[in-house]
């Protein structure tokens, strides 16, 4: 484990555990908000909204909006880190048009279940997802335009490492558009080790 | 981090009050827990 607060595989565990839970049971009760309640919190436009699917939305957990700063490019290649239920692949899929390429990363297979089945409902070919990890994403070196992500690399112990990954699958003058929390204070140590503050 | 790793340009912003309401909040607000949005390039 080495200089990390917590052990990988055990937040993994927790972090799956989850989410899984946000996939097959999205009416539930959380200590986050989900759904549309929270993409319209989080500024996303209506007319971005609106148009799609329930199916698409209700698993949504993001913390942010990664397209906030700005719309993806039409024709961009795109890695979403943590694609979750796919929301905002969807979103990313729908900027960048049928000639760009999105890749959703998840390591729930509930939430890659309900991506795909949300994608080809909708028809939308030029998006896929993929099992995986943040710190070992399965795309190749320089490929991607953008990798955007939506409050993932805070749940991954290793922060440093999957910065690192990111950069080895972005393309030189690529970037990296995301949404993930920070505190304004100070968080003692022994908190930063509670692996149930990490998940709650 | 962002540019120990190498990413340039960073910025960050907008920031929303992400668990505001929620079951969590009261962790959230014990250390000002708040959702932001970054950009960072790689050089070209």
């Amino acid at each position: 484990m080495g200089d990390l607060l917590v052990d990988p595989g055990v937040l993994r565990d927790e972090v799956r555990a989850k989410y899984r839970e946000v996939a097959t049971q999205p009416q539930g009760a959380f200590h986050f908000h989900t759904g549309r309640s929270l993409a319209e919190r989080l500024d996303y436009p209506a007319e971005t909204v609106d148009p799609l699917p329930e199916a698409v939305v209700e698993s949504f957990a993001g913390v942010g909006n990664p397209f906030a700063p700005g719309p993806l490019g039409r024709g961009e290649t795109v890695v979403d880190v943590g694609s979750g239920g796919g929301f905002d692949s969807v979103v990313a899929a729908n900027q960048v048009g049928p000639e760009g390429r999105v890749v959703g990363v998840d390591m729930t297979e509930e939430m890659l279940d309900r991506a795909r089945a949300t994608v080809a409902s909708l028809g939308l070919g030029h998006v896929e997802f993929r099992a995986g990890l943040a710190e070992d994403l399965p795309v190749p070196d320089d490929w991607a335009d953008v990798v955007i992500s939506n409050g993932v690399i805070n749940l991954c112990a290793d922060k440093a490492a999957v910065l690192q990954e990111i950069r080895r699958v972005l393309r030189p003058g690529g970037r990296l558009q995301f949404a993930d929390i920070a505190n304004g204070r100070p968080v003692p140590e022994e908190a930063r080790r509670d692996i149930d503050l990490w998940t709650g | 981090m962002l540019e120990q790793t190498g990413f340039v340009d960073v910025e960050i912003g907008p920031e929303w009050d992400t668990f505001g309401g929620a079951e969590g909040e009261a962790n959230a607000r014990t250390f000002d827990v708040r959702g932001y949005a970054f950009v960072a390039r790689l050089p070209g």
